[in-house]
């Protein structure tokens, strides 16, 4: 899976920025992703590219359980966030929609990867390669319990063996 | 070796459970709202299924409802769609609703309790973070995706990872309970403990400073511990929780025999372990006000607005945090708290909005004018709730003062209906989030308990409660 950073260098980042209140109205899945990050970043709509990673510090997703938030991401092309932590329902609701991979990675890859890089992820491997700075960084494994949902292809998809 | 209270409610409802693979575990109440309900019934609706206990359902519509006069059409047109797909999912899938004009309508987690709904030792899940509330009652009850209303709409089960179990004990005596309350136990627990302390567990909270405490200041604790990240918050039931839930209209009807089993088992065994542990001793904590854009940012009512080097204590992505949210939030570090000037107030939410919330807050506001340049609003956490206090006189109180007294809803908490802040304003707030732009784009929130809040109305400004007198 291979897609360019966009980075915000902060904690926290709550679904209140990620998909504002007032858009929880919306059903249309392509209406929401114009106003993705808006709280936080205006211009990410004009920025973001079909297959691009967010990259962020911890505790990304924290706040409400609306699905609208890895939604709209997802329907602005996203197809990871890289994070130091995950809020806990932002995290099953990445996975269990098959919307997004929230992927957690340690603090070399935070601090050393910068907007704009191109990065080659392997999730069979647990393996960042970095394109761009040609360096490569360890993704902290799935749970067996999410690989599996993320395997099956989302929650409704999933059977027990 | 014993098990925790959270592991004893778990085990209850496990209907599949193998080693490295989710746990499916029954749920026994499933709460629905407009707002994160809809794509699951279409989902059903998509696949033929029906919903397979709506005897264990319940739904009402309390996020962008209006809060002013009910008996007028609602302006909004996406809100009121959202609304009329509620009441045709709930027909048509035969869901007990309580709607904009029930006497039962209100915020979900304010209507569980009161209705008798939430009981101890259940599983409560709704498409809510604050679905933590209930666990005042001794209830696992925690917030879902909307995949995950589907999924229990259609199965009553979920498949879980098993969070682990947090041990917060609040020990010692508060010396003023009616300027320190329980949002100020709260936010002081997130503030040392931190808006990610929590992630990946439930917390119990335990000691003299919960047993001290009422239901409802009880639901306020565990409303918060979302905001630490936690998965659910949860309280042993005592003899307080046992009166609170009897002979309500859902109360069930063999509940003396269900109180004897809860008394003898929801509790924690003396020799369990717990993965964390936390003590917070409540003698001398003061009255909070959140100063930045998450509730860890807090401080006491006394102290002045931190510089962001001595709130990230080394932290770069801490400081910048703090940094960032002192420019959102227009203040200067070494500004005293009790110096920020305000433009509106919020009481309402469902973390304060219940009875006792109001009653408190006005006994700031008797006899007493709204500062001139202030707007405030009340909004009861529920009809009943409004009616309750109605009864009481308190409407009175505050629309004397010039407060607005509302009908119920989450209101200004979340912004989706015409309660918002406009762009620069500053609020005290009875809620639980001050993200940017949570009660309107460019608003500004401080997050407070309802004594706080009324008591800033009146000034204009923060002023500590403590000083005052509330008796």
């Amino acid at each position: 899976m291979k897609g360019n950073v966009i980075k915000y260098e902060r904690d926290n980042i709550d679904t209140d920025v990620i998909i504002p209140g007032q858009y929880l109205k919306v059903h249309d899945y392509a209406e929401l992703a114009l106003h993705a990050m808006e709280g936080l970043d205006p211009d990410f709509h004009s920025k973001v590219k079909e297959g691009d990673f967010i990259l962020s510090g911890r505790n990304f997703g924290c706040g409400s359980s609306r699905e609208h938030a890895p939604i709209a991401l997802s329907h602005s092309g996203i197809k990871a966030v890289l994070a130091l932590s995950f809020a806990r329902i932002f995290y099953r609701n990445a996975v269990d929609g098959a919307f997004l991979l929230p992927i957690e990675i340690e603090e070399d890859a935070y601090s050393n990867i910068s907007e704009g890089d191109e990065l080659d992820i392997d999730i069979r491997i647990n393996e960042i390669k970095n394109l761009t700075k040609n360096k490569t960084y360890k993704m902290k494994p799935f749970s067996e319990i999410i690989g599996k949902i993320i395997e099956a292809g989302g929650l409704f998809k999933y059977k027990p063996d | 070796m014993g098990k925790t209270l959270f592991e004893k409610i778990w085990d209850a409802h496990i209907v599949i459970e193998k080693e490295n693979s989710p746990s499916l575990i029954y749920i026994d109440r499933h709460l629905v709202h407009e707002v994160t309900s809809p794509q699951a019934f279409d989902g059903l609706r998509m696949n033929n299924r029906s919903v397979r206990r709506p005897d264990l359902t319940i739904a009402t519509m309390d996020h962008n409802v209006p809060t002013n006069n009910r008996t007028l059409p609602i302006l909004d047109q996406t809100s009121a769609v959202q609304i009329q797909t509620l009441e045709k999912n709930c027909k048509d899938f035969g869901i007990q609703l309580f709607d904009i004009n029930s006497p039962n309508q209100g915020i979900v987690h304010v209507i569980g309790p009161q209705l008798g709904i939430t009981l101890p030792g259940s599983t409560i899940v709704c498409g809510d973070s604050h679905t933590s509330t209930h666990g005042a009652f001794g209830a696992l009850a925690f917030g879902i995706g909307t995949s995950e209303v589907e999924h229990v709409l259609a199965s009553q089960t979920l498949w879980l990872e098993k969070p682990k179990p947090f041990e917060i004990r609040i020990e010692g005596k508060r010396k003023n309970p009616h300027a320190v309350t329980a949002k100020d136990i709260i936010l002081s627990i997130i503030k040392n403990i931190g808006t990610s302390g929590g992630n990946g567990t439930v917390i119990e909270y335990k000691g003299e400073g919960i047993s001290d405490l009422s239901m409802e200041q009880r639901m306020t604790i565990c409303n918060m511990s979302i905001e630490a990240g936690a998965r659910a918050g949860l309280i042993a039931p005592d003899e307080k929780t046992f009166e609170y839930l009897r002979g309500r209209e859902y109360t069930p009807k063999n509940y003396e025999s269900l109180v004897d089993y809860w008394r003898d088992n929801l509790k924690t065994d003396s020799d369990a372990k717990f993965e964390k542990n936390y003590t917070l001793h409540v003698d001398n904590i003061a009255p909070q006000v959140s100063w930045g854009t998450n509730p860890g940012m807090t401080c006491d009512v006394t102290e002045s607005v931190p510089f962001p080097e001595d709130f990230s204590k080394g932290d770069q992505n801490q400081k910048k945090g703090a940094e960032k949210a002192l420019e959102y939030m227009a203040l200067n570090p070494g500004t005293p708290i009790t110096e920020i000037k305000i433009d509106r107030v919020f009481i309402g939410s469902c973390t304060n909005a219940r009875l006792e919330d109001l009653i408190e807050a006005s006994k700031v506001v008797k006899g007493k004018k709204l500062s001139p340049h202030v707007r405030a609003m009340v909004v009861p956490g529920s009809q009943m709730v409004k009616k309750q206090a109605e009864e009481l006189g308190l409407d009175k109180i505050f629309t004397d003062a010039n407060f607005e007294w509302r009908e119920a809803g989450c209101s200004m908490c979340l912004g989706m209906n015409p309660d918002i802040l406009s762009p620069g304003e500053r609020c005290a707030s009875t809620s639980n989030r001050n993200f940017e732009g949570r009660q309107g784009t460019g608003g500004r929130t401080h997050l407070v308990s309802p004594v706080m809040a009324a008591a800033a109305a009146i000034e204009g400004h923060f002023v500590d409660v403590r000083e005052m007198d509330l008796n």
